[in-house]
Order: C-alpha cells, then structure tokens, then sequence
C-alpha cells in the first residue's frame, strides 16, 4: 500500500511583524535585503522577541485542525549550516520535553478519509538564495534575508494519504480553511510549501523537497510513487533518502548531501521563556475563531435555501463569502449567491483580478435588490457588475451612465410589442395556440430593447395584446 | 585630581561642582596611557572621551538636568555592543566588527551620562578565566603583572583595580565577573538571572550568563545596578524588578540572618590561604550578629562537568553564525564552496573556542545527547532544587569565590581539565541562576583572596546589604601599580 | 571513550579545520573524559524546566522597520546581496 506523509509550511501572511523582530512579515513588495534588522540577521548580541499574535493565530490553526494545544509551548534550536540561515540555526518546535509544540495531535476529513495530524510547530522562515550566472560553471550564490524571520507554521501528518488525488483535496481544504481564519493568504507566491514522504508496501520512506507548487505536488508524488514502483518490479530496494523536485525536468532526484551528515542537535531555545497559553486565553481565542467552512456552508444551505453545490463554492473560498457576508439580507441572499458564483466569478478568475477588482457588499446588495424590484434585468445587472469590478463607481451611477435601467414606461414597451407582433405573424399564432411559446416573442421586445424592459410587464402586456 | 574616588564619591564632586568631569576624564585618560602597556586591560580607548564629559559640565554649570553618572568614565568589556564602535569579543574573527545598535545596559548608562572610556580585554568570547585566551593578548594582574588577573573579564577587573576607570560592566557565565573581581580584589556581581537585559550581549551561554558591574566599594555596585537592572523588552527572559532601588538601606546589616557554609566548595583543592580567609569571613559575619552553619550541596560535585556541557553546547550553536558571510574578516568567497569557504574562514578561531565548539558539536549530538547534554541538564535541574532547598532555611550561602591563588600566566594554559577545578565554587550561581558577588577580603603574601556571597532568585538586595557588611570589616593595601 | 575519529567528525560537523592535530585532539579527548563523572551523578530521574512567562508578556504584533540601511553596514554585494559561497547541491 502507497503511503503518503507531508509537511506544510504556511507562512503567517496576515501578520504585521516577523516572528521575532519587528520587520514585516509579508516581505514581497521591499527592495532586496530592505525588510532586515540586526534580530533577523542573527547579529552578534540580538536576541529573539517572540510575537504574540503569532503564537495566537498558530494556536487558532491548531484549533481549526482539531489538534490538541499545550499549556506551555518551548522553543528548540536546529543547528546547521546555510547561507539563507543568518544564525545558522533555525528556531523551531519540538516535543521532546512534553508537549510542548504549539499543537498537538489533531485530525481533518478529506471526504471520507480522515487525515490525521502529528504535530503543529511554530518556527522561523530563512531567507532566500538566488543563483546569478550563465552556467552552472560560474554560479553565484547570492542571498536575501527579507524573508528570515517571517512566521512559518509547519504542520506535519501522519502518512495517511493513499494517493496523489487525496494530497491535492487535503491541501485545497487546508489552504482555504487556513484563509477562512485569516492567518494566511496562502495563494501568496512561497506563502505555502509543501514536501511529501512517500512509501510503498515493502520499501523504505522517501522525503521530497523543493515542491514549488501545488500543481507540482501531485505529480512529484505520482512521479514518486511511479519510480518506486519501477524500482520494486526490478528487485532493487529503495533506500531511505531525501530527494529533491527537478522542476524543469519534472522528476525528482536524489539529494547528494548524506543524511548522516546532518545532526541537528536539538537543544532548548535559552532566550525564550516557556509561554504559558492559560485556559482563559486559550477560551478568548476559541470564541473569536471566524465560523469553519463546513458549518458556514450549512448555514447557507438551511437558513437561505441556497443549493449545496453553490453553498460550497461561497464558503470555501474567502474573498466571496466574505463578499456574501457582507451584501446579504434575508430576502436577497439567494440573489446575491447566485450574482457571485454566475456573473462575478467569471470576471475575478485570477488573483490579479481579485486585487484590482473594486466590488464591496453594498455593490452586491445593490444589485440583488434592483434585480428583485424590477429596476434592472438579470442581464443589465451582469453589465453594470462588470463595470463595477473596473470602477468601483455606485450602482445608480452606472445605471444612469450606461442607460442600463428597466424600461418600465407601458406605452414605450406596448410600441415595441406592437413592432414584434408584426414582425412575427407565425410566432404570435403559435403563441396564441400554445401560451408557453410567447416566451419567445418576450424575449424579442427584450433585444429590441437591449434586456431593459420590465420582464414582468412585458409578458403582462404581450398577453394582452395577443389575447 | 584623585582617581581613585568611589563612583558614588565621583558624582558627588561633579554635583558640588568640586572637580570636572571632563577634567576626571582627560587624567583618567592620561592613567590608561602610562599604565596599559603593562596592564592590557583595554582593546580600544574612546578619543572623544573628553568632548562628552565637557559637554556634561556645561550642562551641570548650568543647571540643565544631568543623569545620575555626571560623566563617570566606564569601561565595557568588549563583548558588548556600543553603537558604531568595534566589538571583538578579543577573537580575530570579529576583528572588524562595528555594532550597528546599541546592548540594552549601554542605551540606560547613555541615558545616565555615563561615559564610556573604553573597551576592555577578555577570554575570546568569554571562553576563560584567566584572559589569556584573548587574541589580542593577555592582561596582566595589576598585584604583581606576572599574574594572571583571573577571567574572562580580566580587563574589566584589571580597568577598575588600577583606576583606569571608576566602574566597568563584564558578563558572568560560569565566574566570568566574580573570579577576575577576587583575583584583582575588587567588587564583582552576577546578578539573578535575568535582572539585567543581555540584549547586546554577545552570547557564550545564553541560558546561564549575566551582565556584572565591577566596583571598587560594593555601594558603587548597588548604584550600578539601580541603574541598568530591570525588564527590558527586547529580552525576554528579564526580570521585573520594580525599580528596586538596592543602594537604600545597604547598611542594614545582617544581624540574625542565616549563612550556609557551602561545604563541597571549602573541601579537596582548596588553597590553605584562602581557607583561613574564609574561616576569617565567617567569623567575621558571626560577630556582625550572623548565624553560619554547614550546609552540603551533593550537586556540586557534578557542576563543573554540567557547567561545561551546558555551556559547549550552547556556544557552539551561538558562534555557529560566525561564518564571515555577513560581517567578518577579509576572505572573498571567490572560488570556494560553501563548506570549505566557512570552514576555513573558522580557522580564526582561536584554540580555546575551537575546543569548546567540537565539544558543544559532539556532547548533544545524537549518538551522545543522553550521555552528556542531557545529564547535564539533569544535574542543573536537580542542582536548583538543592539549592532551593537549603533558601528555605537559609538567608544566603558563603563560600571562597575561586578555591586557590591568582596563578602565573602560562602556568595552566596547556591544562584545559586542571582550569575547569577553578571554576567549581563559581558555577553553581550561573546554573541555578542565584545572583552571586565577590567581595575582596584580604591580601596574602601580594595577592588577593575574595569572598564569595549567594544568596535566593531576585534576593538582591538582600545579598548586597551582606556584602557591604562584610566589606566594613576589612581595610585592604591599596594596589601596587 | 572517544575516539580520534568521532572528534575530526564533529569538527567537520561543526566546520571547523583543525590543522594542530594531535596536541588538539588529545585535549579535546580530556576535556570530554571528564565529563564521565556526570554518570555517577544519579539524575536519570530528574526533568528538564525552564523559566516560564504568560502568553501577555510577549511583543504585540507591530511593524517597526529598522531605522537605518543595515545591508550598507554589512558585506554586500553590489550594495544589495550578501554573497555567499558556491552551493555544493
Ligand atoms: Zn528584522
């Protein structure tokens, strides 16, 4: 049987300040080597200043993941040597005196599957090494420590996972149940890394590392998996080892540095008490925790009749059921779920277009409300939300200025009826035979008038007419 | 001008407008240059001395608040941060360092108006207790200059005695204030851990060791300490001491206190001369109204083994980042590989560190954790509690501060295991992070015997009103230098 | 005992060249000999602790950046990049 262990590393993006100095913690937009200090750059005499907020929104983490959490957490030392290490030690998590990791075990469902979880760390980003050269010859080593130091929570599983399909929904639910409590943006560039330990019946475990993306996981595993398969038909055993991810080449291969090499001897962080996590903050924390995905999902389900397959879309992914959260009321909620998982998420697919597009909730609540009494056609509305997301301008504004507004004036919409009766002789003695049909000739006046006539007093007039 | 006023004396003067500070400053410049050549106490002099301590006069004469130092010229062991000035740790690899940030201790003495006369000379990252690790040199003991002035902050304690400077900050991790303090006989304080920010120190053993002032009179270290003790937000492991002020009622006395004579540190190796000194404290506090008895600590047998253990270990970890990437000495990069560059760049190292960090590679590594590193870690829980223990009953603990006499330099260099016996009355404190001073008690034939007062976590005060006690029985010979 | 090896091992380890060899090893090999005497000590029981402080007494989450360029003070690399050796992967 395949067995499959990882170990995510989730960046804390949400956080103002590194885990123990005061930089900033999402370093992406500093210029190279501008967000350091002398505590991230390990300078003689610094010492660590743990961030509270971090051991907070790790705990919330473990909470979210079922996992147990200590009264005391300890911080360990992991020595060993790289450039992108400023002290050429990391600090990090370990349960070696107790419990003392920020979380402890802990379980998900992934469908059916129960994947369980070993541990929660609190550690220490490093920095970044960028080669510069033209051949492997003449490579430079060059490194920015802007990222040392951001917040890094590694959660490691057990080896539960049977296949790669199963990684991939593990990881989609982890990355938005981690956005749904706000302690990471996991769609960030390196926000969440990912190495994986794979096994098959009768061989040893293999770790792999330098996954550079989501979309790489699932076939470095499947290459994995597939090698050692290879290598079992033929007899030849496969070694415990760390192999690397070849993104070029898409394979992975064997990391030359020799495991018995490295001894990390671990010992205790002196310059961080132990911090005790009492009941009572444990309790604080617990009641501020954002509702899970599932229960929010639920909740859309039973209290505004919404369908489950559109309830899950809204709920699983932040940037709409916030959207959601903030738009609806109790009368327009159906609208306005079906507005953002039919017209909106067509129009902010990627992540650039979620960050430039200028929709609020009151764009949202707007929009349903006009649709529900008449003022605008479902068609106009999906006009004026996309001017929206690129202007951000009022609802009533566009309208005015795209002349997008229901034609609601009778003898207006009873000349343009009176031009379709005559245009369609067929269609209106077919109308007249089989009323279902006169949808047709409905949606006539609608071209004629660009989707903007009053639906409801269209038919109510075309019936009339036709008699 | 007199040099060799007491700090608390000093501020007084300047207060009064009896003497200048700027004048105090030039002569005690004028000290450091005819005495140093035979001293070596100091690594680097601060030129712009004078100009700071003129710019305090100015602002005594006109009556502008003035900080409670009025000037008072400090020298700081070099294994502290002072912004914009070369920090060495007296190890070649640090050569060309200048801090970009000041230690906590040096923002509060700034806030003084301290004034910083100089960096002085130590065991190579604090790894020593006699200086002669230092790669720049050893210093020499001001009582006879043949002598070690004991270690690592021999400078400190050497800077003090021959009145180069009236204070100076060093940093105890297994002795490292209190032993040069006994050697030089001068006042020495390791303070409970924690009472003092080590935020700019550069780390030997972070989880044991203290900044320590070193004084002439034990007052002057009370006044130290009113001054740089207390929380400190970019340390998490200080203490908050509520602006504890330990200069008042340091005449107390300890009338009725109960002092533990801590046996294993009286016993096997220790000097007959400094055994009679101690028996001479005792009584000596026994007619000041103080109750002392035998008390044993099995513990510290097993101390100084724990002591190095934990201390190797740590060291090893904390010079880990002195791989001459980001700040160091001149050796390009150019053509080596990663390993081979940083493990050639080491090789500055002197032999003492290089030592100590192949022990601290191998005492918590996986095969050997459990044999050594966590014993040791065993033996310094177990200690505490011993030592706790014996609180409960008792007010403070006595024992000599180092068991033999200041030795000659050379003597015991080659003998790395007889010079860790020296550190066996001094470690206890560090592990169970007790605070601890040296008092100078007696010269016996030229050199000098210390005494040394512990006393409960956060009792400082307590130890201090002991030691000032202690202090006003002796009168000693001024140094010979 | 420790051996001559274990001790060149843990100086690679600890990436350190050692050229004085013998006078090197045979002190390093003392020092650790005496810490056998922490076999008999009898702590095998004991647990290991640590000073403790509540969750409150850490730094609150600000943003302060340093207040002058540190990468000037250090060795860089064309004012931007610290330059590190060739990676041997
Ligand atoms: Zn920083």
């Amino acid at each position: 049987m395949t067995k499959i262990g990882l170990e995510i590393h989730c960046q804390l993006t949400n956080l103002e300040s590194k885990l123990f100095c005061s930089c900033k913690a999402n370093y992406r937009d500093f210029k190279i080597n501008e967000n350091i200090c002398p505590i991230c750059m390990g300078l003689p005499g610094t010492l660590p200043r743990l961030n509270q907020e971090a051991v907070k929104k790790a705990t919330i983490i473990a909470m979210a993941l079922n996992c147990t959490t200590p009264d005391k957490i300890a911080f360990f030392r992991k020595n060993y040597f790289y450039p992108d290490l400023p002290k050429n030690f990391q600090i990090t998590q370990l349960n070696i005196y107790g419990d003392t990791s920020i979380g402890g075990t802990g379980s998900i469902m992934v469908g059916e599957k129960k994947i369980n979880i070993t541990r929660i760390q609190l550690e220490e980003d490093p920095g970044r090494l960028i080669y510069e050269g033209s051949s492997s010859k003449n490579l430079i080593t060059l490194v920015d420590y802007n990222r040392a130091g951001t917040p890094l929570v590694e959660i490691v599983t057990e080896p539960d996972f049977e296949g790669p399909k199963q990684v991939r929904d593990f990881v989609n639910i982890l990355s938005d149940l981690l956005e749904n409590l706000g302690v990471s943006d996991p769609g960030l560039d390196g926000a969440m890394r990912i190495d994986a330990n794979v096994s098959i019946e009768g061989g040893k475990k293999v770790e792999i590392k330098n996954i550079g993306s989501f979309h790489d996981l699932e076939k470095a595993i499947h290459f994995e998996i597939t090698r050692q398969e290879s290598l079992h038909s033929r007899d030849i055993s496969i070694i415990q080892e760390t192999r690397h991810w070849d993104d070029k080449r898409k394979i992975t291969v064997s990391s030359r540095s020799k495991e018995e090499d490295l001894d990390y001897r671990y010992f205790l962080e002196g310059d961080i008490p132990w911090v005790r996590i009492d009941p009572k903050t444990k309790a604080e924390l617990k009641l501020k925790m954002p509702e899970s995905i599932s229960t929010k999902k639920e909740r859309y389900v039973s209290k505004f009749n919404i369908t489950p397959q559109v309830a899950t879309v809204l709920s699983s992914d932040k940037f709409y059921s916030d959207l959601f959260e903030k738009s609806h009321t109790e009368s327009n909620a159906k609208e306005i779920a079906n507005i953002i998982t039919t017209d909106l998420m067509g129009l902010v697919d990627t992540r650039e277009k979620r960050e430039e597009s200028k929709i609020t909730g009151t764009h949202l609540k707007d929009l349903a409300d006009s649709i529900q009494s008449g003022k605008i056609s479902r068609i106009s509305a999906k006009n004026a939300l996309y001017e929206i997301v690129k202007t951000g301008k009022d609802l009533s504004k566009v309208i005015l200025e795209l002349d997008l507004g229901n034609v609601s004036d009778e003898s207006t919409i009873l000349k343009i009826i009176q031009e379709v009766i005559s245009d369609e002789p067929q269609a209106v003695e077919q109308a007249k035979s089989n009323p279902q049909t006169i949808n047709y000739l409905v949606g006539k006046v609608m071209q004629k008038t660009k989707g903007k006539a009053d639906p409801k007093l269209t038919l109510d007039l075309l019936k009339k007419q036709i008699g | 001008m007199n040099l060799k006023i007491s700090a608390l004396e000093f501020v007084q003067e300047v207060k009064n407008g009896n003497i200048s500070a700027e004048d105090f400053v030039a002569k005690t410049l004028e000290r450091i240059q005819s005495v140093d050549d035979k001293l070596h106490a100091f690594l680097s002099v601060n030129e712009e001395a004078v100009v700071k301590a003129r710019e305090i006069d100015k602002k005594v004469k006109s009556g502008d608040k003035v900080g409670a130092c009025f000037g008072m010229p400090i020298s700081i062991k070099d294994n502290m941060c002072i912004k914009d000035s070369k920090t060495t740790c007296a190890s070649k690899m640090l050569e060309n360092f200048v801090a970009p940030y000041d230690a906590t201790v040096i923002t509060k003495l700034k806030e003084q108006d301290a004034i910083f006369i100089g960096k002085v000379n130590l065991d190579e990252f604090a790894m020593g207790l006699t200086t002669e690790f230092s790669a720049f040199g050893p210093s020499k003991n001001p009582w006879n200059t043949d002598y070690v002035p004991g270690g690592s902050s021999g400078g400190s304690a050497v800077s003090v005695s021959s009145f180069e400077c009236i204070t100076s900050l060093g940093s105890d991790t297994g002795g490292s204030v209190r032993n040069p303090a006994s050697f030089c006989s001068i006042v020495g304080y390791k303070p409970t851990y924690g009472l003092i920010s080590r935020y700019g120190l550069i780390s030997y053993s972070n989880s044991i060791e203290q900044i320590g002032p070193l004084t002439r009179t034990v007052k002057d270290t009370a006044f130290m300490l009113n001054i740089i003790s207390g929380l400190d937000v970019n340390d998490n492991t200080t203490r908050d001491n509520k602006n504890e002020d330990y200069l008042s009622e340091i005449d107390s006395g300890i009338d009725g206190k109960k002092i533990g004579i801590i046996q294993e540190m009286v016993g096997d190796g220790i000097d007959p001369a400094v055994l009679s000194a101690t028996k001479d404290a005792i009584a000596k506090l026994e007619s000041l109204g103080a109750v002392c008895e035998e008390v044993s600590l099995d513990m510290v047998k097993y101390s100084v083994a724990a002591y190095y253990t934990i201390t190797a270990t740590e060291a090893g970890s904390n010079l880990a980042r002195y791989d001459n990437l980001r700040y160091g000495y001149d050796f390009s990069v150019e053509g080596y590989e990663f390993n081979s560059y940083i493990s050639k760049a080491r090789k500055n190292f002197g032999p003492e560190v290089i030592r100590r960090m192949i022990i601290g590679g191998f005492v918590p590594s996986a095969g050997q954790a459990g044999k050594y590193f966590l014993k040791a870690m065993k033996v310094k829980s177990k200690l505490t509690k011993e030592v706790d223990e014996v609180f409960k009953k008792y007010d403070l603990l006595i024992a000599p501060t180092v068991p033999i006499l200041p030795f000659k330099i050379g003597e015991k260099i080659d003998d790395p295991v007889s010079l860790f016996q020296i550190d066996i009355n001094t470690v206890t404190a560090n592990l169970t992070g007790k605070p601890a001073i040296s008092v100078p008690f007696v010269i016996s034939n030229g050199l000098p015997i210390g005494i040394q007062l512990l006393a409960d976590t956060m009792q400082d005060k307590l130890l201090l009103q002991a030691a000032y006690a202690l202090e006003q029985t002796v009168t000693l010979p001024e140094v010979p230098i | 005992m420790v051996t001559e090896e274990e001790i060149e091992h843990v100086a690679k380890l600890m990436r350190i060249e050692i050229d004085d060899h013998k006078e090197f090893v045979d002190k390093v090999h003392a020092m650790i000999d005496y810490f056998d005497v922490l076999d008999s000590a009898g702590v095998e029981s004991e647990e290991i602790s640590m000073h403790e402080i509540p969750i409150s007494d850490l730094r609150d989450d600000k943003f302060i950046p340093f207040n002058e360029k540190l990468i000037d003070t250090l060795n860089n690399y064309k004012g931007t990049y610290i330059r590190a050796p060739k990676m041997s992967t």
